[in-house]
C-alpha cells in the first residue's frame, strides 16, 4: 500500500472473503474508474471465471483471456495439447477421483510418481510418492489441498523423473498472433515443489537446449491461441530430453530475473498488450545478456524442515546497491499473516555473467536481516556457497540433500560476541514486562524504521 | 549474574559484572557493546572486530551472528541449579506442538496407539500448505488434546506420546 496512489479495503484477511472475492474487487475497480485489472501472480491471476466477470463486467483482464486460462488451466487437457503441438510430456493419467484408480495407475506407470491436481498448478497439491505405501496418505494430503486451492479434488498421475531440472520459458504473445520466447529460467532449488531460486541463464541450458525448448514454447502458445504473458514449464533429465509440464498463464514471482537479462519490462508489456498494442518488437530483437539470480525470501524455517511461521516482524534491513533488486512488502511491526504464501521478499541480483551475480547476491543475503520470525535466509546463504549451486550442477534435489544440521562456523570473537547478546537479548526480554506504554508496537518501529 | 549459554553445540559461560564488564569462559573480555534495535540488535567490538547481533526470535532464541543463523540457549545460575536438582526426574513425556497457528485437518492416531518415529500423526493446514505433523519419537499415544477441525494456536499441546 506504501507504494499505491490509492488504495481501496476488499474485504477481511480470509482469502474467500477478499482476494478471492471477484464481484467485491470488480466492484472496487468500477468505483475507482479503473479500466482493466491486473491480478498479480496471487490468488485470482489464473482463475478463468474471474478473468469471464472481468470481461464481462466490460474490463479489461490483464492476461490471457478466459477460454485459453480454462483449456490450459485444467493440467490433463493442456498435457494433450502440447502432444498434438509435438511437444514432449511425461507419462501420466488423466483425472482420477479415487485412491483405488490411483493404486491401479501407478502400480502401471511405476514408483516413484508424482500426484498432481488437475484443476490448477503451480506445486499446490502436488506429492512424490516413492512407494505404494505411501500412496494413501499423499492421496489425502494432496486431494485435500487441490480443494482447498483450486475448488477441485481430482489429481492425476504422472511419471516422476529423477536428477530432473526445473526450466521455464517466459513467452510472450500480441493478439495478433505474434509470439515471442524471452528465454529460460532454472528454477529447480524446490522444496515442496515451491521454488527458492532462480536464476537465468540455467547454468545447464545450452544454446541448441534454449533455442528447442523457446520454439516448444511457441508451438504451444499458437496451439493454445495464447496472449499475453505467459511462462511455459518444462522438466529436462540429465539426459538433457526435455517434457512439457505446465502453462503459468500469467506473471510469475520471477519475472523479473528475466527483466533483468532483457531489459524489458514485462508488466508494462502486459497493460500494451492488453490494450491491443501489438508486440513492439520480433523475436530476432530479443537480446540477452549478462546473468541474473533471485532468492525468495519466506517465513520458514530452513532448519525445521522449512515449516512455514508466522509472527510479527520486528525489523527489517534490505539489501541494495549496483545490480541488486528488492522486491518486498516488509516493514517493521507487520504481522506475518498465516493465510497467505509464506514469501516475504525477493532478492535479485544481476551481473556480467553468473560469477558476479552469485557474488553479489552473496553480499547482498549476508547484508539483509529480519527479525520476528525464522526466514529462508540461513539457506539461501549457504545454498549460494553450496558447491553444487556454484558449479551449476543441480537438480530438484537440491533441497533435499542440503544438510541443515550443519552448524555454521563461527570465530571466536563471533563466539564471544552471540554468547554476550544471548545474555543482553534474555534480560532485555524480561526487563520488557516492566516497560511503560510508550513502548507500544507502533513507537519501536517508527524508531526502527529510523534507524534502517 | 553467571549464565551457560549454548550456541548450537557449542557451550560457553558468560558472567555480566559490574559497569559493563564481562567474562566469557572466566576470561575477561574487553567489549564495546552498542545496542543498535532496542532489545533486539546489538554491534559488539571485541579484539578490533566487529559483531552485529540480532535477535531472530525470542522463543525459541535465535540469532543472526554476522549473517549467521544461531539457534541460542540461555540458563542462568538460579535455573542452572533447579535444574541439576531435577535431573533424573524425566518422565518420558514428549509432546508434540503446534508449530504454527492454523486449521487441524485431521488427526490419524487415538489415545492408546503405538508408534513409530516420523510416523504422521495429525495434518495442520496453514499458509495454504497441508503439514504432516510426524511423530518425534516412537512411542504410544498418551493423550490427543485436540480434534480435527479445530484451530489451533501455536504451540498448544496437540497430542501426547509415552516414549518406550
Amino acid at each position: 500500500m506504501r507504494a499505491a496512489d490509492a488504495a481501496y479495503a476488499i474485504g477481511p484477511a480470509a482469502p474467500r472473503e477478499s482476494y478471492l472475492n471477484a464481484a467485491r474487487i470488480i466492484e472496487v475497480a468500477r468505483r475507482s474508474g479503473a479500466t482493466a485489472i491486473h491480478p498479480g501472480y496471487g490468488f485470482l491471476s489464473e482463475n478463468a471465471d474471474f478473468a469471464q466477470a472481468v470481461a464481462e463486467a466490460g474490463l479489461v483482464f490483464v492476461g490471457p483471456p478466459a477460454a485459453v486460462q480454462r483449456l490450459l488451466g485444467e493440467k490433463t487437457a493442456a498435457r494433450r495439447l502440447a502432444r498434438v503441438a509435438e511437444v514432449p510430456v511425461a507419462e501420466g493419467t488423466e483425472p482420477l477421483t479415487d485412491v483405488a484408480a490411483a493404486r491401479v495407475a501407478a502400480a502401471n506407470i511405476g514408483y516413484p510418481v508424482l500426484l498432481k491436481p488437475a484443476g490448477g498448478g503451480g506445486g499446490k497439491g502436488m506429492r512424490m510418492v516413492r512407494k505404494e505405501e505411501e500412496l494413501e496418505t499423499a492421496w489425502r494430503a494432496a486431494t485435500g489441498e487441490a480443494t482447498t486451492a483450486f475448488g477441485q479434488p481430482a489429481l492425476y498421475i504422472e511419471r516422476a523423473i529423477w536428477n530432473a531440472r526445473h526450466i521455464e520459458m517466459q513467452i510472450l504473445a500480441d493478439n495478433t498472433g505474434n509470439v515471442v520466447w524471452l528465454g529460460e529460467r532454472d528454477c529447480s532449488v524446490q522444496r515442496r515443489h515451491q521454488k527458492l531460486i532462480e536464476e537465468t541463464p540455467g547454468p545447464s541450458v545450452g544454446d541448441g537446449l534454449r533455442e528447442e525448448l523457446g520454439a516448444a514454447a511457441v508451438r504451444i502458445a499458437r496451439a493454445a491461441k495464447y496472449e499475453n504473458a505467459g511462462t511455459v514449464e518444462f522438466l529436462v533429465g540429465g539426459d538433457q530430453h526435455f517434457y512439457f509440464l505446465e502453462v503459468n498463464t500469467r506473471l510469475q514471482v520471477e519475472h523479473p530475473i528475466t527483466e533483468m537479462v532483457t531489459g524489458l519490462d514485462l508488466v508494462a508489456l502486459q497493460l500494451r498488450i492488453a490494450g491491443g498494442e501489438p508486440l513492439p518488437f520480433a523475436q530476432a530483437d530479443v537480446v540477452r545478456s549478462g546473468a541474473a539470480i533471485e532468492c525468495r525470501i519466506t517465513a520458514e524455517d530452513p532448519r525445521a524442515g522449512f515449516l512455514p511461521a508466522s509472527g510479527v516482524i520486528a525489523l527489517v534491513r534490505e539489501p541494495a546497491g549496483p545490480g541488486v533488486r528488492v522486491d518486498s512488502a516488509l516493514y517493521a511491526g507487520m504481522t506475518v499473516p498465516t493465510e497467505y504464501d509464506p514469501l516475504l521478499a525477493k532478492v535479485i541480483a544481476y551481473g556480467r555473467d553468473r560469477i558476479e551475480a552469485i557474488a553479489r547476491m552473496r553480499r547482498a543475503l549476508e547484508e539483509m536481516r529480519v527479525s520476528g520470525v525464522p526466514t529462508s535466509l540461513a539457506f539461501h546463504r549457504s545454498a549460494l556457497f553450496h558447491q553444487d549451486f556454484v558449479t551449476g550442477r543441480y537438480d530438484t534435489g537440491f533441497i533435499e540433500h542440503w544438510d541443515a544440521r550443519i552448524a555454521p562456523e563461527l570465530s571466536a570473537g563471533a563466539t564471544s560476541a552471540a554468547a554476550l547478546a544471548a545474555v543482553l537479548a534474555t534480560r532485555a526480554r524480561g526487563e520488557r514486562h516492566t516497560l511503560p506504554p510508550a513502548d507500544a508496537p507502533w513507537a519501536r518501529a517508527a524508531r526502527e524504521d529510523a534507524l534502517r | 549474574m553467571r549464565y551457560e549459554v549454548t550456541l548450537d553445540d557449542r557451550r560457553v559461560r558468560v558472567e555480566l559484572g559490574d559497569h559493563g564488564r564481562f567474562t566469557v569462559d572466566d576470561r575477561a573480555v574487553a567489549a564495546s557493546v552498542r545496542e543498535t534495535v532496542r532489545g533486539r540488535q546489538w554491534s559488539i567490538t571485541l579484539a578490533g572486530e566487529s559483531h552485529e547481533i540480532t535477535v531472530v526470535t525470542h522463543d525459541p532464541l535465535r540469532l543472526d551472528v554476522d549473517g549467521n543463523d544461531v539457534r541460542a540457549t540461555v540458563i542462568d545460575e538460579r535455573a542452572l541449579r533447579a535444574n541439576r536438582g531435577a535431573a533424573g526426574t524425566r518422565t518420558g513425556r514428549i509432546e508434540l506442538r503446534a508449530p504454527m497457528p492454523g486449521l487441524l485437518k485431521a488427526v490419524h492416531v487415538k489415545e492408546g496407539d503405538h508408534v513409530v518415529a516420523d510416523a504422521p500423526l495429525a495434518t495442520l493446514e496453514a499458509m495454504k500448505m497441508e503439514n504432516e505433523l510426524l511423530a518425534p519419537s516412537a512411542g504410544r499415544i498418551a493423550k490427543v488434546r485436540a480434534t480435527a477441525g479445530a484451530k489451533v494456536e501455536a504451540g498448544a499441546v496437540l497430542i501426547v506420546i509415552a516414549s518406550e
